[in-house]
């Protein structure tokens, strides 16, 4: 934005030995920030491209959808990716609701007051909760006072509280997108606050709000810290390793790897650590796409405009 | 008619607000218990165990079956892994928000943009194998050492800070007015030294808001570090050798440590550190933006 302001440096009335240095130092830092931020581009490109080539060898439908080995060669992650997928649909179904009602609250109720600098307070408190120490706490909760043991359950409860946060904030951003005509324009019809919510403010910022939704899923699928302790680093063993029981252990796509390295005993640890970490590179690639692609269509659709 | 319509959309109003003062009051509760359960089991080993916290924090002796709770290496680890990350990811990324607010035209930032976000996604688990396979065989060729420990954790660490950093403060640096800009194009002043003289300490508190972040990441990122710190309990004698974190050792030791023993409850103590120093990370944040308004 400002560079149309102080585009041109040498315009300015310099002359001499001293200009010219300064004009020097002006071009080595130009340059020096054009560096550094193009090789931060690059070493992304070259982190995904490694990963491929890493990876690739260990993708086969036999890996995706197979059963994981304990002693032998050849184990699949079928039953991590979709424990991944199980215990995302599980934290968004707590997550989502809490969220975006409480964002909801703080964007368009609380007046400035006690209520809700506490309830900012604690957002922000909450979102500097590390995740190991998240993970500590529902082991405390789930498994040592339930009795849970590792759980499915367990683990998408800690994950909703390690995300509130972030949905929260992006519930905030994408409402005070909204301009501020839509909601006296509902008043003004006699809608009622909530009326003007539900059929006008929220629908209206429908499209960053999935984004951002799509964009924190992506997290969720990658936890790991949390997860260990809560919803175990094994599959379950029962009628079928695809387990919709949330009382069931279920290890994630992210953990398998983490235990993979740790402590696997089958031979072909380091093919399948290679395998899981294209995959979950290509789910997170994958949210970031679908949440763009899919934030720009509902943003058409319910305001008719492009964003 | 028009009366029971209305009734229903008062009604509706109260329940609804009952909803949103609930969903709200969620996040004062969970940090309150979180805090709670923390505080209660993490001093378990000191009331319970009887064991000292003069001893817990400044002994460097670990042994958890042999009842050592020594935990000086895993908080000197941790604070030397995080001041590596933030003495090259902090400059690093407030120069690269500098560059996003001042410098890219539109084109670049948009072709820019999406991958500081993929950067963010990616799992930390992600990055700590990229670290353990690319990273520490590299150090340990060009240093003629062993390859994991404090220096692959820092340049980890560093990489996973800078799109916090970056973002945080490139918003703070828009946020500067720009009069600011122009007055000091006015007086003479290159690009650069209104960026250096001018912005940057226009933005302070907002960068600070990003360092602190940023610094809040680093300490509390655990397996990208764990993959690659090398995990010794020892207070590592140079960047190059073996060392541990506190959220690294949390994760090595949890799975071997019973339950109600006082092994658990030295790393539930180790977990309550870390808990205070994101706390008091949250206090300082508090205070720089205080300082701007």
């Amino acid at each position: 934005m400002a560079s149309v302001v102080a585009a041109k440096p040498a315009a300015a009335p310099l002359s001499g030995d001293r200009a010219r240095s300064r004009r020097i130092v002006d071009r080595i830092a130009t340059a020096s920030l054009w560096t550094a931020a193009s090789a931060v581009v690059a070493m992304l490109i070259a982190f995904v491209i490694y990963v491929f080539v890493q990876g690739y060898s260990a993708i086969s439908w036999h890996f995706l959808t197979g059963y994981p080995q304990s002693a032998v060669a050849g184990g699949g992650v079928g039953p991590e990716i979709f424990n991944s997928f199980y215990i995302l649909l599980l934290t968004l179904c707590f997550t989502l609701p809490i969220a975006v009602l409480a964002g909801v609250f703080l964007q368009e109720y609380a007046g400035p007051g006690r209520f809700r600098d506490l309830v900012q307070f604690s957002a922000e408190s909450l979102a500097t909760v590390p995740s190991i120490v998240m993970g500590l706490f529902g082991l405390i909760v789930f498994v040592q006072l339930f009795h849970w043991h590792f759980t499915a359950l367990g683990g998408a409860l800690t994950l909703t509280l390690l995300n509130l946060p972030a949905m929260m904030r992006v519930t905030q951003e994408s409402l005070a997108g909204v301009p501020n005509t839509y909601r006296e324009a509902s008043m003004a019809l006699g809608a009622t606050k909530w009326q003007s919510v539900l059929r006008a403010i929220l629908p209206s910022a429908i499209g960053p709000l999935t984004t951002g939704v799509v964009l924190v899923s992506g997290r969720i699928f990658g936890e790991t810290a949390a997860l260990i302790f809560t919803a175990g680093s094994s599959v379950s063993f029962g009628a079928s390793a695809y387990d919709f029981n949330p009382f069931h252990t279920a290890e994630t796509l992210a953990v398998h790897l983490y235990s993979t390295q740790r402590e696997a005993l089958v031979p072909d640890a380091t093919q399948i650590a290679n395998g899981s970490a294209l995959v979950l590179l290509v789910m997170v690639l994958l949210f970031n796409v679908v949440a763009r692609i899919v934030g720009r269509q509902l943003t058409q659709r319910f305001t008719g405009k492009a964003s | 008619m028009v009366g029971v319509r209305a009734n229903k959309a008062h009604r509706d109003e109260r329940i609804a607000l009952g909803f949103l003062v609930t969903s709200s009051a969620i996040f004062v509760i969970a940090i309150a218990l979180i805090l709670a359960f923390l505080a209660v089991n993490g001093t378990a080993l000191f009331y319970q165990d009887h064991y000292s916290p003069i001893a817990f924090l400044f002994g460097s002796d670990w042994d958890g079956f042999g009842g050592k709770f020594g935990a000086a290496p895993f908080i000197v680890g941790s604070l030397v892994a995080t001041g590596f990350a933030i003495l090259v990811g902090g400059p690093l990324g407030v120069a690269i928000g500098l560059f996003f607010s001042e410098l890219a035209p539109k084109r670049v930032a948009e072709a820019f943009k999406p991958a500081i976000e993929v950067l963010v996604g990616i799992p930390s688990i992600v990055y700590g194998w990229i670290g353990l396979t690319l990273l520490v065989p590299l150090i340990a060729r060009v240093f003629h050492a062993e390859g994991d420990g404090l220096l692959a954790a820092g340049i980890v660490l560093s990489i996973m800070i800078l799109p916090t950093v970056i973002s945080l403060s490139e918003d703070a640096l828009k946020v500067v007015p720009n009069a600011l800009r122009e007055g000091s194009a006015a007086l003479g002043a290159t690009r650069w030294e209104t960026m250096s003289r001018v912005l940057v300490p226009a933005a302070s508190s907002g960068l600070a808001v990003a360092i602190i972040l940023g610094i809040a990441r680093a300490i509390g990122e655990t397996l990208a570090v764990q993959l690659v710190l090398g995990n010794a309990a020892v207070i590592p004698g140079s960047l190059l050798t073996p060392a541990a974190a506190l959220t690294s050792e949390i994760v090595m030791d949890m799975g071997d440590a019973p339950e109600g023993s006082a092994f658990r409850h030295a790393l539930f103590t180790m977990a309550l550190l870390l808990l205070l120093i994101a706390m008091c990370l949250i206090v300082l944040i508090r205070l720089a933006l205080r300082k701007r308004s």
